[in-house]
């Protein structure tokens, strides 16, 4: 039965992909007064964003990620899609079917940000980026990466790290070709490039982590990331909270929509198409590694999440159950205090203001909120499953010459069991799918994997079919485990 | 065997108020003894049984088992309460396993006894019970009194040397009462010690060597069946084993509220079933009062119905006086009255003097 879903759900997807089309054909675009009445979707962020919330005669559509954005003038969500003019260089641009419409007339400023009292480090990469433009490798590196002849060659160059001092930690928003994006685990991109300078000049490593724009501005404030970049543009409003460095270039925007001469079937077949989309999704670059490290990390996260979680919850159980007055009123505040707010909001708490500036690893940080999560569930788990066992069985075990541990172990324990695992169980697949969002602390999950990969492809299908059939196998899978554990429960 | 000394337990309220349920319990019990008690609920019998075995611990006094002060502190409870066996109101059978499973646990698991050893004591005690058929059933197949005969053999499997009863037929259908006391009528038969809380009169009275009448926390009456159920010393064991129900009202002069002792007399009667003897004892009220005894007040008019002896009184109780109010009365009214009820029983008392119409 399974199966005949999964394949259900498989053909369906590849039906609404290979059918992509646009109603709104031949869009021609002469200067920016054409774009009145239609749908424009650009990246949240960036100066064209702010540039063109001021106009009320079009309908502006916000995405995360450069890929979001382009997915969406795909699914026909959007007429014209605005970004950066090199973002989407020649080789996306053919494999999607999207051309250039026209070019923006004003540039924007783009430089790097810093925490507004690291002076230093923001004097430091001007003073970087004067010697690189005085001697020409400023140049050098646009010249590679800012023509799409570098997408073509689909080659780079890989600069080992010599550096040996405290790491630079760097927030990148973009993960996608030419400014900075990942291939085989290693950073490359023209910002990339110019921050390694800096790391040479200083003696320090990069530390690289990709965010969201608005959680990595937040992360450089919070003293999560001494660096932001990907494709950060300087704005006045910017400029009150951080320091920056002088912008490295001006960047265009342009109008992209969806080109009508474009052969999308490639050769035609559906079955070479999946093979090419597959190809280019999960072998290319070892694209496959990014699911593989998701997934453990998924699992890394889930599984120590519920071990440290079921702890916690056994102690805020025993405390709601204390004769002190203050430790049933401590544990009655966390049970409401973690049922009332958003699992991602208390993500974002301890990451950005309970452990700011800690030292603690973005993971520690996550195990932690979640156990915190997993507690609470547990807690009422505990209880309810407890509360269903007669209090008579506790005082028979007694009356029979048990003592009070053993007649728990022995007599309540397994019946509270058979209560309570099927809670514990949905409460843990809850938890395995709750972990989806670690992404917005910059940890490379199994989402997160699927992400970096359409980012870079640009492609929305395989990557979500395989995280998806990849979560469903793991709840399953987490599911039998439990299964497997109180079928053990044996009585004699 | 367990002797029991200024035995006291109390609850405290969240409220702080102080619930005291068990005042002042002393006995012993010997070896062999059946002992049951009885007395009206809340009378702190069942807080004694688990305040014997610790379940519920006891607030003050001393509980001598086998010559040790098992309320000593670092005394290993669970010992003892492995030779003291106990049976619930409600059974209590675990309820995750199967019935022969119940029975040899606690042997497997405490006295690390062989499992093929235990399934055999299982069964020969299963058999004892009658219940052999249903070794491998789940409890919740069983009816309640096949569950307290369960329990029975569970709490056998540990060969107690005193079993403690709390109320075992409580909670059972009036039809399945016989099969489990049946069961414990063989263990009286076979020496058992056991201490066995019941409601169950003819039972306590069959069975027992001994029987403790518990009233207000104490042991109010100790003694042998014949004494508590034929000629019991206190008059509140009297009423109780003769289950006596009684309404009293205070009057204080003619200005009292008739109407509403009309009422209650009336209510009492339906609530005890004997209806057809309100309007008799209602006529019989009202000729005393008016006719008889008017120049008696303040009196105190009691009705009273025995439940074992289906008789039913009328007392009037005047304090401070030696003779009878009848005496002086118009024997004319007094023979219109006694032709009204089957006797007439005219009794000084502590107080004063009493008038008593059977009717």
């Amino acid at each position: 039965m399974k199966r005949v879903l999964l394949l259900a759900l498989y053909v369906l997807a590849i039906c609404s992909c290979a059918g992509k089309s646009n109603d709104k054909s031949g869009i021609e675009l002469h200067d920016e007064t054409d774009l009145a009445g239609l749908r424009v979707a650009t990246q949240s962020g960036t100066c064209y964003e702010l540039d063109l919330s001021s106009r009320n005669d079009i309908e502006l559509q916000t995405y995360n990620t450069e890929s979001d954005v382009l997915q969406a003038l795909i699914n026909g969500k959007a007429d014209v899609i605005v970004n950066d003019e090199v973002i989407y260089n020649a080789v996306t641009r053919r494999d999607n079917g999207v051309k250039i419409a026209m070019l923006g007339e004003k540039t924007f400023p783009t430089g790097f940000l810093f925490r507004r009292d690291d002076r230093y480090l923001a004097q430091a990469m001007d003073a970087v980026q004067q010697r690189m433009v005085a001697d020409g490798t400023m140049q050098g590196l646009k010249e590679f990466w800012l023509t799409d002849a570098f997408a073509e060659a689909g080659e780079y160059v890989h600069i080992p790290e010599e550096s040996t001092g405290t790491p630079l930690r760097v927030a990148t928003s973009t993960m996608s070709a030419p400014i900075s994006f990942q291939v085989n685990g290693e950073w490359y991109g023209l910002e990339i490039d110019i921050i390694r300078e800096l790391g040479k000049a200083l003696n320090r490593p990069l530390e690289i982590k990709a965010y969201e724009m608005a959680s990595g501005i937040l992360a450089v404030k919070t003293g999560q990331a001494d660096i932001m970049c990907g494709c950060v543009f300087i704005t006045p409003e910017r400029k009150q909270e951080f320091l920056f460095s002088e912008p490295y270039h001006y960047y265009r925007p342009a109008y992209f929509v969806i080109d009508e001469e474009a052969n999308f079937d490639h050769d035609g077949s559906l079955f070479a198409w999946l093979k090419n989309s597959i190809r280019r999704n999960l072998i290319l670059e070892g694209r496959w590694k990014y699911i593989v490290d998701g997934l453990l990390k998924t699992i890394k996260i889930t599984l120590l999440s519920i071990l440290f979680g079921s702890l916690l919850g056994a102690c805020i159980y025993q405390m709601s159950r204390s004769r002190r007055r203050w430790m049933r009123s401590f544990a009655h505040f966390y049970n409401s205090f973690i049922d009332g707010i958003p699992d991602l909001v208390l993500l974002l708490i301890m990451f950005y203001i309970v452990f700011a500036d800690s030292g603690i690893s973005s993971d520690t940080v996550a195990i932690v909120s979640f156990s915190m999560f997993f507690a609470a569930s547990a807690c009422g788990i505990y209880r309810s499953s407890l509360a269903a066992v007669p209090p008579g069985q506790m005082q028979a075990g007694l009356a029979l010459g048990f003592t009070r541990v053993q007649s728990f172990m022995h007599i309540v324990l397994p019946q509270a069991l058979r209560h309570g695992l099927p809670l514990f169980k949905a409460q843990c697949i809850t938890l395995l799918k709750g972990t989806a969002i670690v992404g917005y602390i910059a940890i490379q999950d199994l989402t997160r994997a699927g992400d970096m990969i359409r980012s870079r492809t640009f492609d929305a299908l395989i990557p979500l079919l395989v995280v998806t059939v990849l979560y469903f196998l793991l709840a399953w899978l987490l599911g039998l485990l439990l299964n497997l554990a109180s079928s053990k429960i044996k009585v004699l | 065997m367990i002797t029991i000394s200024h035995l006291t337990k109390s609850f405290t309220d969240p409220d702080g108020s102080v619930l005291q349920v068990l005042k002042d319990v002393n006995c012993v019990i010997n070896p062999g003894e059946v002992i049951t008690v009885i007395g009206p609920s809340g009378s702190g019998k069942s807080t004694l049984l688990k305040a014997l075995n610790l379940l519920d611990p006891p607030t003050g006094g001393s509980i001598i088992f086998d010559g040790e002060d098992i309320l000593a502190k670092g005394y290993p409870v669970h010992k003892m309460r492995q030779r003291v066996g106990m049976v619930f109101q409600d059974f209590n059978l675990f309820g995750h396993m199967t019935v022969l499973e119940n029975v040899i646990y606690a042997p497997c698991k405490i006295k690390k006894m062989d499992i093929a050893q235990a399934r055999e004591m299982g069964l020969t005690l299963l058999r004892k019970v009658g219940l052999m058929e249903k070794a491998d059933a789940y409890p919740s197949s069983l009816s309640g009194g096949q569950k307290q005969r369960v329990a029975i053999a569970r709490c056998l499997a540990m060969e107690p040397e005193v079993i403690l009863f709390d109320e075992p037929t409580s909670s059972l259908d009036p039809t399945m009462v016989g099969e489990v006391l049946s069961v414990i009528r063989h263990l009286a038969k076979d020496g058992m010690t056991m201490l066995i809380v019941t409601h169950e009169m003819k039972f306590a009275r069959d069975v027992s060597t001994r029987i403790f009448y518990m009233q207000d926390g104490v042991i109010y009456e100790d003694g042998t069946p014949e004494q508590i159920f034929e000629t019991p010393r206190r008059s509140a064991t009297k009423a109780f084993v003769q289950r006596i129900r009684k309404a009293v009202f205070e009057v204080g002069s003619h200005d009292f509220d008739f109407l509403n002792m009309e009422s209650h007399i009336r209510q009492f009667c339906i609530k005890y079933n004997i209806a057809e003897k309100s309007d008799n004892a209602l006529v019989l009220c009202k000729k005393v009062v008016r006719n008889i005894m008017s120049d008696y007040f303040p009196m105190t008019i009691r009705i009273t119905h025995s439940e074992l002896s289906e008789v039913t009184a009328l007392d009037f109780m005047v304090e401070n006086l030696d003779k009878s109010p009848l005496e002086g009365a118009d024997p004319a009214r007094v023979e219109e009255i006694r032709s009204l009820c089957h006797k007439i029983i005219e009794e000084p008392t502590s107080r004063g003097f009493r008038v008593k119409l059977l009717i």
